[in-house]
């Protein structure tokens, strides 16, 4: 949202005069974006203070009248005592930071969020139960005291994670917030004092200088060369003149203020403090980016969707079978921790701390690719994007001018603009050319800091504009070393440029010494240029000017400027020796030297060239079916040139004034529907109600927003979201970020971004580079398939540990599964293998997908949820079974005699209770069977939980397709399932709290049949799935 | 993202449920047709007959791999326990002397429970063995079926058999039989080849005061070894279980005493502590006398 212009280049034809006119314009109109955002309350206050700023007069008052109003001293400056009171009343110079959410407050929201709300209840409903016990029965057995305190634990163990989660992902942002201390240099009692920025207050004279930023909203009191970037404010980074004349009734547009957070280029200035904090301009925009309210993101919502699914399952399961058991005669209190039970069987409650891992760890891979992501839940944001908003300055380009092409000998070049100029391959040997890189070279300010040696010439510091500085690297690339030339051909005098003339002439010896004459160099407006000379050097020769090469120069200077580059001309004259001795002197004022006549050489043009690497981004987007939207403050001419060459304007598509000009017809006769492509400015837009800009935005596929003004943004922004897309956005100055905050994903630059576009933004890229979203989409595209099979894998065991309870109330087995063991395995066992399915690669291109429809594409769709419930989920419960079985039966309680023995199981007076072959068992010796059940049922699960990692790994796919051993880190899974499984078993088998038994080894294999038919059949799943796409298996299998 | 919330009317949502119960338009009942549910019914059909039919397979495999005789594991068995008739809620045996109704259910079930120790019935069913040694049936490669199983005459109960008792064990005059039996196990050699027998106490001193004087039956509380082995329901049809029964002569009336008996055999433990009825039982007596 920069632009960088220089008035000579009049291919920029009223550029200065739109921005003027947007910046002019109604201030509501300015800050319309904001208004419109829903923010009611907020709104009318802000608007009204704003307004208020913005009459600001102090730029119209003389220094007399602000001392006055100030009561303060231009010369002696404010006393101490004075400021330490001022600064008691008005609060210290720095912004409120944006208000955050008390640490206390964001730790009680993950304790209370999710499924923990259930977790609660269900402690609460287990003590309850103990207290009721107990007062009927002062012996009561303290297990439900221990259920409900296990189950606090685990809310309390949960929740902790996910806010250290949360915590450590913040940190990683907190490295941004840290700027260093602002000092300013203060005249105070007469004196100069160097004070941090935060103590300045109004009143206070102050000095900055080039390279510094502007400590507060200063009036300009005296300056000398002043020239401020206002590219946080504003967003255009073109150097403005600073100096104390009144020159604008509107105070953004005065030259006599300086605005708080901008800074000082070059120059020195002297100022008297106006605003401070947060009544700078600065500080107002602040506050109303601070008022557009973070939306949720599409993750968090899924996972919302998601948990009242299952929190709905749990609890309707749980009160149907509270009803059942109630009916059945049970007891009221044993129905309740039945209840109890069926809620913890049915809560997966590792999964949220699962998805927190999960997403962090993408978020870690994402800044490896430089996308530093600010909120856990951003990661998933960017893969169901549908539309990027994008910069062109920085983002989309190099942000730095470079030649691009050149025009000698009636023949247009192109010259290498990738990002090291190593390649040009131009043609080099017409001696005009010599000619031409001659006044390249001489003509030319700019000079390469010293102390670079060893730094590539495309990275070294330069001082000097932009323009020259292209002009310099591209001749230090292709002749070597500029400043040995320029030494060779020492410079007699030069004229710089200036605004009035449009040119820069300089004269210098040369370097060949049998040729005594001087060699006049200039360089400016080509038209300007070009009326200088009366003839033209083509082959190395002068031919005379005439009309024909007049018109192909128009010719070419018209094609160069309708790429939307800056064109320069060039031109030279050898003085004659016998008028121009080597001992004349040259005096720039009496111009004592031609300035006419001159032999015109050649034209170069020079553009912010994209990044190699965005036109492949770009067509990666639009087959990831994400439209992108360029929104630039440039020109619309540089903006459609950069978004064509790009490709966002791909090569085959027309905009209406395209097709206007092809057929020769006047624009409105054009069918609007034949046009793919629309540059829409800034004037326009503003002139659009918000269905017309609704319809540009449906009708077309590819749109650029040109010499918008950053609030435009957010109009942009809300008009795609009108859309029902997921809007990505890109941006970098102060005024960018209520769009940012808007979007449902902010990204923010990590190198020209300001701090408020940061903090606003969800996203920062560390590179600037538009490369980078695309990777990023990948990864957030990537994590929404990952974390569906993680879904899929964690909730596919719930009904193995829900259908004991149901069997056990209904058909009085003895209770094949604790609830303590169930929370090992939701939180020991599974743990590792879920995260492990974020590991895994894509199964096909998600880049060729259109974006998910955040209301059709659910992460836990019906699909996913009946599959792993009623298909999954039911053999590993019936594989569970087997293994449960078969330990019962093989001890002596053959399956049939365990069916309604739960009442004399359960009644610790019957200590002789008989088997199937005759034996009698004490209650003890019955309960420590019941453990061997729960771990016969655990490992039942947990050997079957295997094979349902397996196959998670796809959803299409084969396996075999996928490869078994890509991934690793399932492996570490299984590993790590199997060890925790070993450890409790034999390792804590002893505990008796923890109910495990140390199992027989080959108890181990018994559920290995039933875990393959899972395996079997899923791939049968998939193999159905590929063979027959959009057939009825397909739409109710695929998940 | 902004997401409308739309606010539904009460009317609305009904209407939506409605239409999702059943939707004239494209006659979807539940968001089915009815092909489509005939189809996923059909589905379900064959997917759960197939389930069932795997699971059974895999459960009658398992089955193969246990005996219809004899337990495949007997590893929690290792101590059987010992246990008190006439089985009560709370093993309290709660005698009200006035009131003939407070132990009239122990009597009733004290008879059915000693219906097959009579002496006719043993002499019609069982052997008699000779005592003091296991009487061991060994299979020998040929499936020796059914065993013969040892008698354990009513008579030997002297005072407890209840036999032309018009105490009723005792229950009627303040004076009830308590019979212990130790609990089945398959092939345990209880006593590991040495006599064993039953001792009761107080559990505590104040019980062991108001516990008085007892008498056991047979003599000692003895169990004999020829009741040993157990081969199982299937095989040992007509085993029938040594009892010893307590006698308690004058225990405190109107106090709860808390008794234990335990067994004494050689390759019994009683002192296992989780397991409170390992080769011991701890059961309240509590005589009500007006």
């Amino acid at each position: 949202m920069r632009q960088k212009r220089s008035e000579i280049y009049s291919v920029e034809l009223s550029g200065t005069e739109d921005i003027v006119r947007t910046d002019q314009g109604d201030d509501k109109e300015k800050y319309r974006g904001l208004k419109n955002n829903c923010l009611e309350r907020k709104k009318k206050n802000h608007e009204e203070e704003f307004q208020k700023e913005l009459q600001l007069d102090d730029h119209k008052l003389s220094n007399t009248e602000l001392e006055k109003k100030y009561g303060t001293n231009i010369i002696t400056g404010l006393s101490s005592t004075r400021a330490a009171e001022l600064l008691a009343r008005d609060g210290p110079n720095s912004l409120t930071p944006p208000k955050q959410t008390p640490e206390i407050v964001k730790f009680l929201k993950q304790m209370v969020g999710g499924f923990s709300i259930l977790l609660w209840v269900g402690a609460f409903l287990c003590w309850i139960a103990y207290g009721i016990q107990y007062s009927s029965d002062k012996s009561a057995s303290l297990n439900n005291v221990y259920l409900g305190s296990v189950l606090v634990l685990v809310v309390i163990l949960t929740g902790v994670f996910a806010y250290y989660q949360e915590a450590k992902s913040t940190n990683i942002m907190s490295s941004f917030n840290k700027m260093i201390p602002q000092q300013a240099l203060v005249i105070r009692d007469s004196e100069k004092k160097t004070i941090p920025a935060e103590q300045l207050v109004v009143g206070d004279i102050v000095e900055v200088k080039g390279g510094d930023q502007i400590p507060a909203d200063i009036r300009v009191l005296s300056s000398q060369g002043c020239r401020v970037d206002n590219s946080s404010l504003t967003g255009e980074s073109e150097p403005q003149p600073r100096s104390s004349e009144f020159t604008h009734e509107n105070p953004l547009e005065t030259k006599n203020i300086c605005f708080y957070s901008t800074t000082c280029l070059e120059g020195t200035v002297t100022g008297m403090v106006i605003n401070t904090g947060d009544r700078t301009i600065i500080g107002h925009i602040a506050s109303l980016a601070s008022g557009v309210g973070n939306e949720k993101t599409p993750i968090a919502i899924e996972i919302e969707h998601f948990v009242h699914i299952v929190a709905g399952v749990a609890v309707s399961i749980g009160i149907l079978f509270f009803i059942i058991a109630v009916s059945l005669k049970y007891r009221v209190l044993d129905s309740v921790i039945f209840l109890i039970g069926i809620i913890v069987a049915n809560v997966p409650e590792g999964l949220l701390g699962t998805v927190t891992v999960t997403l962090s760890l993408t978020a870690k891979r994402m800044a490896k690719k430089n996308c530093l992501v600010k909120n856990l839940e951003a990661v998933e944001t960017l893969g169901s994007t549908s539309i990027i908003c994008s910069d062109k300055t920085g983002t989309l380009t190099q942000n730095r001018m470079t030649v691009a092409h050149l025009w000698f000998d009636n023949q247009i070049f192109v010259a290498d603009t990738s990002e090291d100029h190593s390649n040009q391959v131009f043609d080099q040997s017409s001696s005009t050319w010599a000619s031409l890189s001659k006044i390249i070279t001489l003509c030319n300010r700019a000079e390469f800091k010293p102390g670079q040696e060893n730094v590539p010439i495309m990275k070294k510091a330069v001082i000097g504009d932009a323009s020259e500085t292209a002009l310099l690297k591209f001749s230090e690339v292709i002749l070597g070393d500029v400043m040995e030339i320029r030494k060779r051909n020492r410079k007699v005098v030069e004229i710089p440029f200036n605004s009035t003339n449009k040119f820069q002439l300089s004269i210098h010896e040369t370097d060949d010494p049998h040729d005594k004459r001087f060699l006049l160099v200039m360089k400016g407006a080509p038209e300007r240029i070009l009326q200088k000379c009366s003839t033209i050097m083509i082959n190395g020769e002068e031919h005379p000017l005439d009309k024909s090469t007049a018109k192909t120069f128009h010719t070419a200077y018209m094609e160069l400027g309708g790429l939307g580059e800056r064109v320069l001309g060039f031109c030279h004259l050898y003085l004659p020796a016998d008028e121009f001795p080597e001992t004349y002197s040259f005096d720039i004022d009496t111009m004592n030297f031609p300035t006419s006549n001159l032999c015109f050489v050649g034209l170069l043009s020079m553009i912010d060239p994209p990044r190699s690497t965005v036109p492949d981004a770009v067509t990666k987007c639009r087959s990831a079916g994400i439209k992108v939207i360029m929104v630039t403050g440039d020109h619309p001419i540089t903006a459609k040139a950069i978004a064509k060459s790009v490709g966002i304007i791909s090569a085959n598509s027309e905009t209406v004034e395209d097709i206007a000009h092809r057929l020769n017809i006047p624009v409105e006769q054009v069918n609007q529907r034949d046009a793919k492509a629309a540059v829409v400015t800034g004037m326009e837009l503003k002139d659009m109600s918000s269905e017309q800009l609704d319809e540009i935005l449906a009708n077309y596929q590819e749109i650029v927003f040109a010499r918008t003004s950053p609030q435009q943004k957010l109009i942009i922004v809300e008009g795609c979201q009108r859309q029902d897309a997921v809007v990505a956005v890109t941006g970098d100055g102060v005024n960018d970020s209520p769009a940012l905050k808007k979007a449902d994903i902010g990204i923010a630059m990590g190198i020209a971004g300001s701090d408020a576009a940061k903090n606003a933004a969800d996203m920062v890229l560390l590179d600037d580079n538009f490369a980078s979203i695309v990777t990023g989409v990948e990864e957030g595209r990537l994590i929404f398939d990952n974390l569906k099979k993680t879904i899929a894998y964690t909730l596919t065991k719930n009904i193995a540990e829900l259908c004991p309870f149901l069997i056990y109330i209904i058909a009085g087995l003895p209770l094949p599964i604790g609830t303590i063991t169930i929370l090992f395995i939701d939180l020991g066992t599974d743990i590792i293998p879920s995260i492990a399915l974020a590991y895994e690669k894509a199964e096909s291109d998600i880049m060729n997908r259109k974006p998910r429809h955040k209301k059709k594409d659910r992460l836990v769709n019906k699909q996913l949820a009946v599959y792993s419930y009623l298909h999954i989920g039911l053999m590993q419960a019936l594989g569970a079974f087997l293994v449960y079985f078969t330990v019962y039966a093989q001890e002596g309680f053959l399956p049939h005699t365990l069916i309604n023995l739960r009442v004399e199981w359960e009644n610790d007076n019957v200590n002789d209770l008989e088997d199937h072959y005759g034996q009698e068992w004490t209650r003890y010796q019955r309960e420590y069977l019941e453990w061997t059940g729960y771990t016969a049922f655990f490992v039942g699960i947990l050997v079957q939980q295997i094979a349902d990692l397996i196959i998670r790994k796809t959803r299409r796919n084969s396996i075999f397709q996928q490869g078994l051993f890509r991934n690793k880190v399932i492996w570490v899974g299984i590993a790590s399932q199997i060890i925790i499984g070993l450890i409790l078993s034999y390792g804590l088998g002893s505990v008796t709290a923890l109910s495990f038994t140390m199992l027989r080894a080959q108890y181990w294999f018994v559920a290995v049949p039933h875990a393959i038919l899972i395996w079997v059949y899923d791939e049968v799943r998939k193999l159905f799935i590929r063979l027959y796409p959009g057939s009825w298996w397909d739409k109710n299998m695929y998940y | 993202m902004v997401i409308q919330k739309e606010k539904k009317s009460c009317g609305q949502v009904v209407e939506e449920w409605k239409e999702f119960v059943w939707n004239p338009r494209t006659h979807q009942f539940m968001g089915r047709t009815g092909t489509s549910w005939a189809f996923i019914l059909l589905f379900y059909l064959i997917f759960y007959g197939f389930l069932t039919a795997m699971f059974s397979l895999t459960m009658w495999v398992m089955l193969q791999t246990v005996s219809d005789h004899t337990p495949k594991y007997q590893d929690r068995l290792a101590t059987p326990g010992l246990m008190i008739r006439p089985k009560t809620e709370n093993l309290d045996v709660i005698v009200n002397v006035s009131d003939t109704e407070s132990w009239d259910q122990h009597v009733q079930k004290l008879n059915k429970f000693l219906e097959p120790y009579n002496d006719s019935i043993q002499a019609q069913k069982n052997d008699v063995c000779r005592p003091g040694r296991y009487y061991e049936q060994p299979d020998n490669g040929v499936l020796n079926y059914p065993k013969r199983a040892c008698q354990f005459n009513r008579t030997q109960l002297g005072d407890c058999s209840g036999i032309g008792d018009p105490t009723h064990y005792g229950y009627s005059t303040g004076q009830p039989c308590v019979f212990i039996k130790m609990n089945r196990v398959i092939n345990f050699y209880a006593g590991a080849n040495q006599s064993m027998n039953v001792t009761c106490a107080g559990k505590r001193d104040e019980d062991a005061e108001n516990l008085g004087h007892f008498v056991m039956f047979p003599a000692n509380g003895n169990i004999d070894l020829m009741y040993f082995p157990y081969y199982g329901k299937k095989f040992h049809v007509n085993y029938t279980q040594p009892l010893v029964a307590v006698k308690f002569l004058n225990v405190t009336p109107n106090v709860e005493v808390n008794v234990e008996c335990r067994i004494n055999a050689a390759n019994i433990a009683t002192d296992d502590e989780r397991d409170k009825f390992a080769g011991r039982v701890a059961f309240k007596l509590r005589i009500n006398k007006t």
